[in-house]
Protein backbone atom coordinates (compact mmCIF):
# COMPACT_ATOMS: atom_id res chain seq x y z
CA UNK A 1 0.00 0.00 0.00
CA UNK A 2 1.46 3.42 -0.93
CA UNK A 3 2.08 6.00 1.78
CA UNK A 4 -0.52 8.57 2.66
CA UNK A 5 0.67 11.66 0.75
CA UNK A 6 -0.78 14.01 3.32
CA UNK A 7 -3.90 14.92 5.22
CA UNK A 8 -5.97 17.63 3.56
CA UNK A 9 -8.79 19.95 4.58
CA UNK A 10 -11.21 20.55 1.67
CA UNK A 11 -12.70 24.05 1.99
CA UNK A 12 -15.64 25.43 -0.02
CA UNK A 13 -16.51 29.09 -0.32
CA UNK A 14 -20.15 29.64 -1.29
CA UNK A 15 -20.64 33.19 -2.56
CA UNK A 16 -24.11 34.61 -3.06
CA UNK A 17 -24.27 35.99 -6.64
CA UNK A 18 -27.97 36.96 -6.55
CA UNK A 19 -29.08 40.27 -8.04
CA UNK A 20 -29.09 42.09 -4.71
CA UNK A 21 -25.31 41.55 -4.48
CA UNK A 22 -24.85 43.63 -7.64
CA UNK A 23 -23.65 46.80 -5.90
CA UNK A 24 -21.04 44.75 -4.01
CA UNK A 25 -19.54 42.81 -6.88
CA UNK A 26 -16.25 44.64 -6.45
CA UNK A 27 -15.99 43.72 -2.76
CA UNK A 28 -16.76 40.08 -3.61
CA UNK A 29 -14.08 40.01 -6.32
CA UNK A 30 -11.53 41.78 -4.11
CA UNK A 31 -12.27 39.37 -1.28
CA UNK A 32 -11.68 36.34 -3.49
CA UNK A 33 -8.46 37.88 -4.80
CA UNK A 34 -7.18 38.54 -1.27
CA UNK A 35 -8.06 34.97 -0.28
CA UNK A 36 -6.04 33.56 -3.20
CA UNK A 37 -3.09 35.87 -2.52
CA UNK A 38 -3.09 35.09 1.21
CA UNK A 39 -2.95 31.34 0.56
CA UNK A 40 -0.18 31.74 -2.01
CA UNK A 41 1.80 33.64 0.62
CA UNK A 42 1.38 30.71 3.03
CA UNK A 43 2.60 27.72 1.03
CA UNK A 44 2.93 25.42 4.02
CA UNK A 45 -0.67 26.11 5.03
CA UNK A 46 -1.92 25.98 1.44
CA UNK A 47 -0.28 22.56 1.03
CA UNK A 48 -2.74 21.21 3.58
CA UNK A 49 -5.85 22.78 2.04
CA UNK A 50 -7.81 22.33 -1.15
CA UNK A 51 -10.07 25.27 -1.99
CA UNK A 52 -13.20 25.46 -4.12
CA UNK A 53 -15.22 28.62 -4.87
CA UNK A 54 -18.84 28.28 -5.93
CA UNK A 55 -21.18 31.09 -6.93
CA UNK A 56 -24.86 30.56 -6.29
CA UNK A 57 -28.16 32.16 -7.23
CA UNK A 58 -30.87 30.10 -8.97
CA UNK A 59 -28.17 27.51 -9.56
CA UNK A 60 -24.56 26.84 -8.59
CA UNK A 61 -21.70 27.69 -10.90
CA UNK A 62 -18.11 26.63 -10.33
CA UNK A 63 -15.78 29.63 -10.05
CA UNK A 64 -12.86 27.50 -8.89
CA UNK A 65 -12.93 23.70 -8.91
CA UNK A 66 -11.23 22.22 -5.88
CA UNK A 67 -7.62 23.32 -6.25
CA UNK A 68 -4.16 23.45 -4.71
CA UNK A 69 -3.71 27.20 -4.25
CA UNK A 70 0.07 26.99 -4.43
CA UNK A 71 -0.17 26.19 -8.10
CA UNK A 72 -3.53 27.69 -9.10
CA UNK A 73 -2.92 30.72 -11.33
CA UNK A 74 -6.47 31.94 -12.01
CA UNK A 75 -8.55 34.12 -9.71
CA UNK A 76 -12.23 33.15 -9.41
CA UNK A 77 -14.58 35.65 -11.05
CA UNK A 78 -18.15 36.18 -9.80
CA UNK A 79 -21.18 36.82 -12.03
CA UNK A 80 -24.17 38.61 -10.54
CA UNK A 81 -27.41 36.96 -11.59
CA UNK A 82 -30.87 35.71 -10.48
CA UNK A 83 -32.37 34.87 -7.11
CA UNK A 84 -31.19 33.22 -3.88
CA UNK A 85 -31.94 29.53 -4.12
CA UNK A 86 -30.50 27.78 -1.06
CA UNK A 87 -31.79 24.40 -2.26
CA UNK A 88 -29.54 24.58 -5.31
CA UNK A 89 -26.53 25.12 -3.02
CA UNK A 90 -27.10 22.16 -0.74
CA UNK A 91 -28.14 19.88 -3.59
CA UNK A 92 -24.89 20.71 -5.38
CA UNK A 93 -22.78 20.14 -2.25
CA UNK A 94 -24.56 16.85 -1.56
CA UNK A 95 -22.98 15.42 -4.70
CA UNK A 96 -19.89 17.59 -5.08
CA UNK A 97 -18.31 17.05 -1.67
CA UNK A 98 -18.38 13.22 -1.63
CA UNK A 99 -17.05 13.19 -5.21
CA UNK A 100 -14.21 15.59 -4.31
CA UNK A 101 -13.35 13.59 -1.18
CA UNK A 102 -13.29 10.38 -3.20
CA UNK A 103 -11.04 12.03 -5.79
CA UNK A 104 -8.60 13.31 -3.16
CA UNK A 105 -8.45 9.86 -1.58
CA UNK A 106 -7.77 8.43 -5.00
CA UNK A 107 -4.80 10.81 -5.21
CA UNK A 108 -3.39 9.19 -2.06
CA UNK A 109 -4.51 11.73 0.57
CA UNK A 110 -6.36 11.31 3.81
CA UNK A 111 -9.09 13.88 4.29
CA UNK A 112 -10.27 15.96 7.22
CA UNK A 113 -13.99 16.66 7.44
CA UNK A 114 -14.69 19.30 4.76
CA UNK A 115 -15.65 22.84 5.71
CA UNK A 116 -18.09 25.17 3.92
CA UNK A 117 -18.06 28.97 4.30
CA UNK A 118 -21.50 30.22 3.25
CA UNK A 119 -22.07 33.93 2.55
CA UNK A 120 -25.54 35.28 1.68
CA UNK A 121 -27.22 38.65 1.68
CA UNK A 122 -30.79 37.42 1.57
CA UNK A 123 -33.44 35.03 2.70
CA UNK A 124 -33.87 31.90 0.57
CA UNK A 125 -36.23 32.49 -2.33
CA UNK A 126 -37.14 28.81 -2.31
CA UNK A 127 -38.85 29.08 1.09
CA UNK A 128 -38.28 25.94 3.15
CA UNK A 129 -37.57 23.82 0.10
CA UNK A 130 -33.87 23.63 0.94
CA UNK A 131 -34.22 22.14 4.39
CA UNK A 132 -34.61 18.47 3.41
CA UNK A 133 -31.52 18.51 1.21
CA UNK A 134 -29.58 20.45 3.86
CA UNK A 135 -30.55 17.89 6.51
CA UNK A 136 -29.28 15.06 4.31
CA UNK A 137 -26.05 16.93 3.58
CA UNK A 138 -25.14 17.47 7.24
CA UNK A 139 -26.28 14.05 8.50
CA UNK A 140 -23.10 12.00 8.91
CA UNK A 141 -25.12 8.75 8.78
CA UNK A 142 -26.48 9.59 5.33
CA UNK A 143 -23.51 11.60 4.08
CA UNK A 144 -20.23 10.29 5.55
CA UNK A 145 -18.42 13.33 4.09
CA UNK A 146 -20.92 15.71 5.75
CA UNK A 147 -19.22 19.12 6.02
CA UNK A 148 -19.00 21.61 8.86
CA UNK A 149 -20.86 24.70 7.63
CA UNK A 150 -20.04 28.24 8.75
CA UNK A 151 -22.74 30.72 7.73
CA UNK A 152 -22.42 34.50 7.50
CA UNK A 153 -25.48 36.61 6.84
CA UNK A 154 -25.44 40.17 5.56
CA UNK A 155 -28.17 42.51 4.35
CA UNK A 156 -31.57 40.83 4.56
CA UNK A 157 -30.30 37.46 5.79
CA UNK A 158 -31.95 36.64 9.12
CA UNK A 159 -30.14 35.24 12.18
CA UNK A 160 -32.56 32.31 12.48
CA UNK A 161 -31.83 31.27 8.91
CA UNK A 162 -28.06 31.47 9.42
CA UNK A 163 -28.38 29.30 12.53
CA UNK A 164 -30.34 26.72 10.53
CA UNK A 165 -27.73 26.71 7.76
CA UNK A 166 -24.71 26.40 10.08
CA UNK A 167 -23.84 23.04 11.62
CA UNK A 168 -23.30 24.64 15.03
CA UNK A 169 -24.71 27.79 16.62
CA UNK A 170 -21.09 28.86 17.18
CA UNK A 171 -20.61 28.80 13.41
CA UNK A 172 -23.49 31.23 12.58
CA UNK A 173 -22.81 34.96 12.22
CA UNK A 174 -24.71 38.04 11.06
CA UNK A 175 -23.39 41.52 10.30
CA UNK A 176 -24.05 44.13 12.99
CA UNK A 177 -26.97 46.44 12.21
CA UNK A 178 -25.81 49.54 10.35
CA UNK A 179 -22.64 47.97 8.96
CA UNK A 180 -22.37 48.50 5.22
CA UNK A 181 -22.72 45.34 3.17
CA UNK A 182 -19.48 46.08 1.31
CA UNK A 183 -17.52 46.36 4.54
CA UNK A 184 -19.16 43.18 5.87
CA UNK A 185 -18.11 41.26 2.75
CA UNK A 186 -14.52 42.41 3.20
CA UNK A 187 -14.57 41.34 6.84
CA UNK A 188 -16.03 37.97 5.86
CA UNK A 189 -13.06 37.27 3.62
CA UNK A 190 -10.56 38.49 6.23
CA UNK A 191 -12.04 36.09 8.78
CA UNK A 192 -12.13 33.34 6.17
CA UNK A 193 -8.40 33.73 5.53
CA UNK A 194 -7.50 33.72 9.22
CA UNK A 195 -9.78 30.74 9.89
CA UNK A 196 -8.17 28.75 7.08
CA UNK A 197 -4.63 29.69 8.12
CA UNK A 198 -5.23 28.84 11.76
CA UNK A 199 -7.05 25.63 10.86
CA UNK A 200 -4.15 24.75 8.56
CA UNK A 201 -1.75 25.27 11.46
CA UNK A 202 -3.90 23.14 13.75
CA UNK A 203 -4.02 20.23 11.30
CA UNK A 204 -1.62 17.38 12.03
CA UNK A 205 -1.22 18.51 15.62
CA UNK A 206 -2.68 17.27 18.85
CA UNK A 207 -5.32 19.99 18.58
CA UNK A 208 -8.90 20.04 17.31
CA UNK A 209 -8.86 20.71 13.60
CA UNK A 210 -11.25 23.53 12.75
CA UNK A 211 -10.67 27.12 13.83
CA UNK A 212 -13.54 29.53 13.08
CA UNK A 213 -12.91 33.22 13.59
CA UNK A 214 -15.82 35.61 13.87
CA UNK A 215 -15.58 38.32 11.23
CA UNK A 216 -15.17 41.85 12.59
CA UNK A 217 -18.44 43.78 12.37
CA UNK A 218 -20.32 40.48 12.76
CA UNK A 219 -22.01 39.04 15.82
CA UNK A 220 -22.88 35.48 16.57
CA UNK A 221 -26.35 34.93 15.15
CA UNK A 222 -28.96 34.72 17.93
CA UNK A 223 -32.41 33.54 17.10
CA UNK A 224 -35.37 35.69 18.15
CA UNK A 225 -38.13 33.98 20.08
CA UNK B 1 46.62 40.31 16.56
CA UNK B 2 46.01 38.00 13.66
CA UNK B 3 43.12 35.59 14.08
CA UNK B 4 44.01 32.04 15.03
CA UNK B 5 44.20 29.55 12.26
CA UNK B 6 40.99 27.53 12.16
CA UNK B 7 41.19 23.86 11.38
CA UNK B 8 39.78 22.93 7.99
CA UNK B 9 39.10 19.38 9.07
CA UNK B 10 35.79 18.22 7.64
CA UNK B 11 35.78 20.83 4.89
CA UNK B 12 36.11 18.10 2.31
CA UNK B 13 32.98 16.31 3.47
CA UNK B 14 30.02 16.64 1.18
CA UNK B 15 27.32 18.92 2.54
CA UNK B 16 24.89 16.87 0.49
CA UNK B 17 25.28 14.03 2.97
CA UNK B 18 23.41 16.15 5.52
CA UNK B 19 20.64 17.36 3.25
CA UNK B 20 17.27 16.47 4.70
CA UNK B 21 16.08 12.99 3.87
CA UNK B 22 13.05 13.23 1.67
CA UNK B 23 9.94 11.18 1.21
CA UNK B 24 8.13 12.44 -1.87
CA UNK B 25 6.71 15.00 -2.15
CA UNK B 26 9.21 17.07 -0.09
CA UNK B 27 8.36 20.18 1.89
CA UNK B 28 9.81 23.50 0.75
CA UNK B 29 13.21 24.50 2.17
CA UNK B 30 13.50 27.69 4.26
CA UNK B 31 15.58 29.19 7.06
CA UNK B 32 13.79 28.73 10.42
CA UNK B 33 12.66 31.61 12.59
CA UNK B 34 13.59 31.88 16.27
CA UNK B 35 11.31 30.36 18.89
CA UNK B 36 9.56 32.77 21.22
CA UNK B 37 11.78 34.83 23.52
CA UNK B 38 11.04 32.85 26.69
CA UNK B 39 11.87 29.50 25.08
CA UNK B 40 15.59 30.01 24.54
CA UNK B 41 16.47 26.77 26.30
CA UNK B 42 14.08 24.67 24.22
CA UNK B 43 16.43 23.73 21.40
CA UNK B 44 15.36 23.07 17.82
CA UNK B 45 16.72 19.52 18.00
CA UNK B 46 17.98 17.31 20.78
CA UNK B 47 19.26 13.78 20.58
CA UNK B 48 20.64 11.12 22.85
CA UNK B 49 22.05 7.63 22.48
CA UNK B 50 23.80 5.00 24.56
CA UNK B 51 23.97 1.29 25.23
CA UNK B 52 24.00 -1.03 28.20
CA UNK B 53 25.03 -4.66 27.87
CA UNK B 54 21.37 -5.52 27.19
CA UNK B 55 20.04 -2.87 24.84
CA UNK B 56 20.90 0.11 22.70
CA UNK B 57 18.79 3.27 22.94
CA UNK B 58 18.47 6.20 20.57
CA UNK B 59 16.16 9.18 21.08
CA UNK B 60 15.61 12.45 19.27
CA UNK B 61 13.12 15.29 19.27
CA UNK B 62 13.00 17.67 16.31
CA UNK B 63 11.07 20.91 15.76
CA UNK B 64 8.60 20.58 12.90
CA UNK B 65 8.49 22.95 9.94
CA UNK B 66 5.19 24.44 11.12
CA UNK B 67 7.01 25.69 14.23
CA UNK B 68 10.12 26.72 12.30
CA UNK B 69 8.18 28.84 9.77
CA UNK B 70 9.47 32.39 10.37
CA UNK B 71 6.13 34.21 10.48
CA UNK B 72 4.75 31.99 13.21
CA UNK B 73 7.81 30.33 14.68
CA UNK B 74 7.38 28.60 18.02
CA UNK B 75 9.57 26.35 20.15
CA UNK B 76 9.49 22.60 19.79
CA UNK B 77 6.59 21.31 21.91
CA UNK B 78 7.60 17.62 21.87
CA UNK B 79 9.94 16.13 24.44
CA UNK B 80 11.69 12.84 25.20
CA UNK B 81 13.55 11.77 28.33
CA UNK B 82 15.16 8.43 29.17
CA UNK B 83 17.46 7.00 31.79
CA UNK B 84 18.58 3.62 33.03
CA UNK B 85 17.72 2.33 36.49
CA UNK B 86 21.19 1.12 37.27
CA UNK B 87 20.48 -1.64 39.80
CA UNK B 88 18.50 -3.74 37.30
CA UNK B 89 19.58 -2.18 34.00
CA UNK B 90 15.99 -1.17 33.25
CA UNK B 91 15.33 1.53 30.68
CA UNK B 92 12.90 4.18 31.90
CA UNK B 93 11.44 6.51 29.29
CA UNK B 94 8.83 9.16 28.57
CA UNK B 95 7.75 10.82 25.31
CA UNK B 96 5.35 13.78 25.27
CA UNK B 97 3.70 16.03 22.70
CA UNK B 98 2.66 19.42 24.09
CA UNK B 99 -0.76 20.48 22.80
CA UNK B 100 -0.18 23.40 20.47
CA UNK B 101 -3.17 25.32 21.82
CA UNK B 102 -1.64 25.42 25.31
CA UNK B 103 0.34 28.58 26.02
CA UNK B 104 3.44 26.86 27.46
CA UNK B 105 3.09 23.35 26.09
CA UNK B 106 6.86 23.16 25.55
CA UNK B 107 7.25 23.23 29.33
CA UNK B 108 4.21 20.99 29.90
CA UNK B 109 5.70 18.20 27.79
CA UNK B 110 9.13 18.54 29.41
CA UNK B 111 7.81 18.53 32.98
CA UNK B 112 5.48 15.60 32.26
CA UNK B 113 8.46 13.60 30.93
CA UNK B 114 10.73 14.48 33.82
CA UNK B 115 8.10 13.68 36.43
CA UNK B 116 7.23 10.37 34.76
CA UNK B 117 10.87 9.27 34.58
CA UNK B 118 11.61 10.30 38.15
CA UNK B 119 8.48 8.58 39.48
CA UNK B 120 9.28 5.36 37.65
CA UNK B 121 12.82 5.33 39.00
CA UNK B 122 11.46 5.80 42.54
CA UNK B 123 8.99 2.96 42.00
CA UNK B 124 11.71 0.65 40.68
CA UNK B 125 13.88 1.49 43.68
CA UNK B 126 11.03 0.49 46.00
CA UNK B 127 10.67 -2.85 44.21
CA UNK B 128 7.54 -4.72 43.20
CA UNK B 129 5.17 -3.93 40.33
CA UNK B 130 5.33 -0.50 38.79
CA UNK B 131 2.16 1.60 39.03
CA UNK B 132 1.75 3.49 35.75
CA UNK B 133 -1.51 5.04 36.94
CA UNK B 134 0.41 6.70 39.78
CA UNK B 135 3.10 7.82 37.31
CA UNK B 136 0.52 9.63 35.19
CA UNK B 137 -1.15 11.08 38.29
CA UNK B 138 2.21 12.48 39.42
CA UNK B 139 2.73 14.06 36.00
CA UNK B 140 -0.66 15.75 36.33
CA UNK B 141 0.27 16.87 39.84
CA UNK B 142 3.40 18.52 38.48
CA UNK B 143 1.40 20.38 35.83
CA UNK B 144 -0.99 21.56 38.55
CA UNK B 145 1.98 22.82 40.63
CA UNK B 146 3.38 24.67 37.64
CA UNK B 147 0.01 26.28 36.97
CA UNK B 148 -0.29 27.38 40.58
CA UNK B 149 3.13 28.99 40.38
CA UNK B 150 2.47 30.51 36.95
CA UNK B 151 -0.84 32.06 38.05
CA UNK B 152 0.57 33.24 41.39
CA UNK B 153 -1.93 31.20 43.38
CA UNK B 154 -1.72 30.37 47.05
CA UNK B 155 -1.13 26.69 47.90
CA UNK B 156 -4.76 26.24 48.89
CA UNK B 157 -6.06 27.79 45.65
CA UNK B 158 -6.06 24.84 43.30
CA UNK B 159 -6.30 25.77 39.61
CA UNK B 160 -9.10 24.30 37.52
CA UNK B 161 -8.43 21.55 35.00
CA UNK B 162 -9.09 24.08 32.25
CA UNK B 163 -6.50 26.49 33.64
CA UNK B 164 -3.90 23.72 33.73
CA UNK B 165 -4.89 22.56 30.26
CA UNK B 166 -4.76 26.07 28.78
CA UNK B 167 -1.16 26.46 29.96
CA UNK B 168 0.48 23.03 29.91
CA UNK B 169 -1.65 20.37 28.16
CA UNK B 170 0.42 17.48 26.81
CA UNK B 171 0.16 13.88 25.68
CA UNK B 172 2.36 11.28 27.39
CA UNK B 173 3.71 7.80 26.67
CA UNK B 174 5.80 6.39 29.47
CA UNK B 175 7.07 3.07 30.72
CA UNK B 176 10.01 0.72 31.10
CA UNK B 177 12.02 -1.81 29.10
CA UNK B 178 13.21 -4.56 31.42
CA UNK B 179 15.83 -7.01 30.10
CA UNK B 180 14.82 -10.60 30.91
CA UNK B 181 16.99 -13.60 31.75
CA UNK B 182 16.23 -15.31 28.43
CA UNK B 183 17.75 -12.43 26.48
CA UNK B 184 14.56 -10.67 25.41
CA UNK B 185 13.10 -7.50 26.87
CA UNK B 186 9.84 -7.03 28.74
CA UNK B 187 8.07 -3.79 27.83
CA UNK B 188 5.45 -2.17 30.06
CA UNK B 189 4.05 1.18 28.97
CA UNK B 190 0.96 3.37 28.98
CA UNK B 191 -0.27 6.45 27.18
CA UNK B 192 -2.60 9.42 27.42
CA UNK B 193 -3.35 11.00 24.05
CA UNK B 194 -2.41 10.10 20.51
CA UNK B 195 1.34 9.48 20.69
CA UNK B 196 2.15 5.92 19.72
CA UNK B 197 4.34 2.85 20.06
CA UNK B 198 5.34 0.20 17.54
CA UNK B 199 7.45 -2.95 17.29
CA UNK B 200 9.59 -2.81 14.14
CA UNK B 201 10.34 -6.35 12.94
CA UNK B 202 13.77 -6.02 11.34
CA UNK B 203 13.58 -9.53 9.88
CA UNK B 204 10.79 -8.45 7.52
CA UNK B 205 11.26 -6.86 4.12
CA UNK B 206 10.37 -3.22 3.41
CA UNK B 207 6.70 -2.70 2.44
CA UNK B 208 5.71 -5.85 4.36
CA UNK B 209 2.31 -5.09 5.96
CA UNK B 210 3.57 -6.55 9.24
CA UNK B 211 6.86 -4.63 9.28
CA UNK B 212 5.49 -2.35 12.03
CA UNK B 213 3.10 -3.66 14.68
CA UNK B 214 1.31 -0.84 16.52
CA UNK B 215 1.14 -1.41 20.25
CA UNK B 216 -1.74 1.07 20.61
CA UNK B 217 -4.67 1.77 18.25
CA UNK B 218 -3.65 4.26 15.54
CA UNK B 219 -5.68 7.24 14.31
CA UNK B 220 -4.81 7.06 10.61
CA UNK B 221 -4.77 3.33 10.06
CA UNK B 222 -6.51 1.68 7.14
CA UNK B 223 -10.28 1.81 7.26
CA UNK B 224 -10.55 5.22 8.92
CA UNK B 225 -12.74 7.36 6.63
CA UNK B 226 -11.97 10.74 8.14
CA UNK B 227 -9.02 11.81 10.20
CA UNK B 228 -9.64 13.21 13.64
CA UNK B 229 -7.02 14.97 15.70
CA UNK B 230 -9.27 15.37 18.71
CA UNK B 231 -7.20 13.78 21.50
CA UNK B 232 -7.15 13.42 25.22
CA UNK B 233 -4.19 15.10 26.87
CA UNK B 234 -2.97 15.66 30.41
CA UNK B 235 -4.18 17.02 32.78
CA UNK B 236 -7.30 15.21 31.61
CA UNK B 237 -7.22 11.51 32.30
CA UNK B 238 -9.14 8.80 30.46
CA UNK B 239 -11.58 6.64 32.39
CA UNK B 240 -9.22 3.73 31.80
CA UNK B 241 -5.51 4.16 31.15
CA UNK B 242 -4.30 2.51 27.92
CA UNK B 243 -1.58 0.11 29.03
CA UNK B 244 0.41 -2.47 27.07
CA UNK B 245 2.73 -5.21 28.32
CA UNK B 246 4.68 -7.18 25.74
CA UNK B 247 7.92 -9.04 25.07
CA UNK B 248 10.41 -7.51 22.64
CA UNK B 249 12.22 -10.16 20.61
CA UNK B 250 15.83 -9.84 19.43
CA UNK B 251 14.67 -9.18 15.86
CA UNK B 252 12.44 -6.31 16.99
CA UNK B 253 13.08 -2.65 17.71
CA UNK B 254 10.73 -0.83 20.05
CA UNK B 255 9.65 2.59 18.76
CA UNK B 256 7.91 5.23 20.87
CA UNK B 257 6.88 8.29 18.88
CA UNK B 258 4.69 11.35 18.75
CA UNK B 259 2.18 11.83 15.93
CA UNK B 260 4.80 13.80 13.98
CA UNK B 261 6.30 10.36 13.33
CA UNK B 262 3.14 8.23 13.61
CA UNK B 263 1.02 10.15 11.10
CA UNK B 264 3.38 9.83 8.12
CA UNK B 265 4.18 6.25 9.15
CA UNK B 266 0.52 5.25 8.86
CA UNK B 267 0.40 1.47 8.55
CA UNK B 268 4.17 1.43 7.98
CA UNK B 269 4.02 -0.44 4.68
CA UNK B 270 4.86 2.48 2.41
CA UNK B 271 7.95 4.44 1.39
CA UNK B 272 8.20 6.26 4.73
CA UNK B 273 8.09 3.03 6.73
CA UNK B 274 10.64 1.45 4.40
CA UNK B 275 13.04 4.38 4.81
CA UNK B 276 12.91 4.20 8.61
CA UNK B 277 13.20 0.40 8.61
CA UNK B 278 16.34 0.67 6.49
CA UNK B 279 17.85 3.45 8.61
CA UNK B 280 17.04 1.68 11.89
CA UNK B 281 18.12 -1.82 10.83
CA UNK B 282 21.11 -1.32 13.11
CA UNK B 283 21.42 1.53 15.61
CA UNK B 284 22.65 4.66 13.81
CA UNK B 285 24.79 7.33 15.44
CA UNK B 286 22.59 9.56 17.63
CA UNK B 287 23.15 12.61 15.40
CA UNK B 288 22.18 10.59 12.33
CA UNK B 289 19.10 9.28 14.15
CA UNK B 290 17.99 12.90 14.68
CA UNK B 291 18.84 13.70 11.07
CA UNK B 292 16.61 10.89 9.79
CA UNK B 293 13.82 12.12 12.04
CA UNK B 294 14.20 15.59 10.48
CA UNK B 295 12.76 14.13 7.28
CA UNK B 296 11.14 16.35 4.70
CA UNK B 297 7.65 15.48 3.53
CA UNK B 298 4.95 17.86 2.33
CA UNK B 299 2.10 18.52 4.81
CA UNK B 300 3.82 16.53 7.59
CA UNK B 301 5.21 19.54 9.44
CA UNK B 302 4.49 18.80 13.09
CA UNK B 303 7.23 18.30 15.72
CA UNK B 304 8.47 14.75 15.62
CA UNK B 305 9.98 12.70 18.45
CA UNK B 306 11.13 9.11 18.46
CA UNK B 307 12.75 6.79 20.98
CA UNK B 308 14.08 3.45 19.70
CA UNK B 309 15.33 0.43 21.64
CA UNK B 310 17.30 -2.51 20.18
CA UNK B 311 17.65 -5.52 22.53
CA UNK B 312 21.16 -6.94 22.85
CA UNK B 313 22.06 -10.43 24.01
CA UNK B 314 25.21 -9.62 25.92
CA UNK B 315 26.94 -8.41 22.76
CA UNK B 316 28.56 -5.33 24.14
Amino acid sequence: MPDVKGVLLPAYVLADESGSMGPYRRELSDGLLSLCEALRAEPMIAAKLRLAVLGFSEDVQVRLAIADMRTETTVPQVTIRGVTNYGAVFNDLLYRIPADVQWLRGQGYKVHRPVVFFLSDGQPTDGNGWRTTHATLVDKAQTPAAPNIISCGIGDAKPATMIDVATSEQFAFVARPGVSIGAAISEFFAALVSSLVESGQALNTANPTLVVNRPDQFTMAIDEV
Amino acid sequence: MAPRQISNRGAGLSAAAWERMTVQPPSMPFEPGPPKQSAYDVLDTECEGWSTDRFTMRAASVRGDSHRWPRRSKPRQDCVRATVYERTGTLVFAVADGVSGAVHSEFGSREACRTAVETLVEQLARGGEIDLGAVVQNAVGRLVELTQWRLGRQPDEAPTTKEVSDLFATTLVTGIVQPTRDGDCFVDLCRVGDSGAWALDRSRAPYDPELYTPLFATKTGAGKKFVSNRVAALPQLPAELERVQTQLAQRETLLIGTDGFGDPLGDGDGEFGAMFAEQLHTPPAPLWFAHVLDFSRETFDDDRTLLAVWPLRGQR
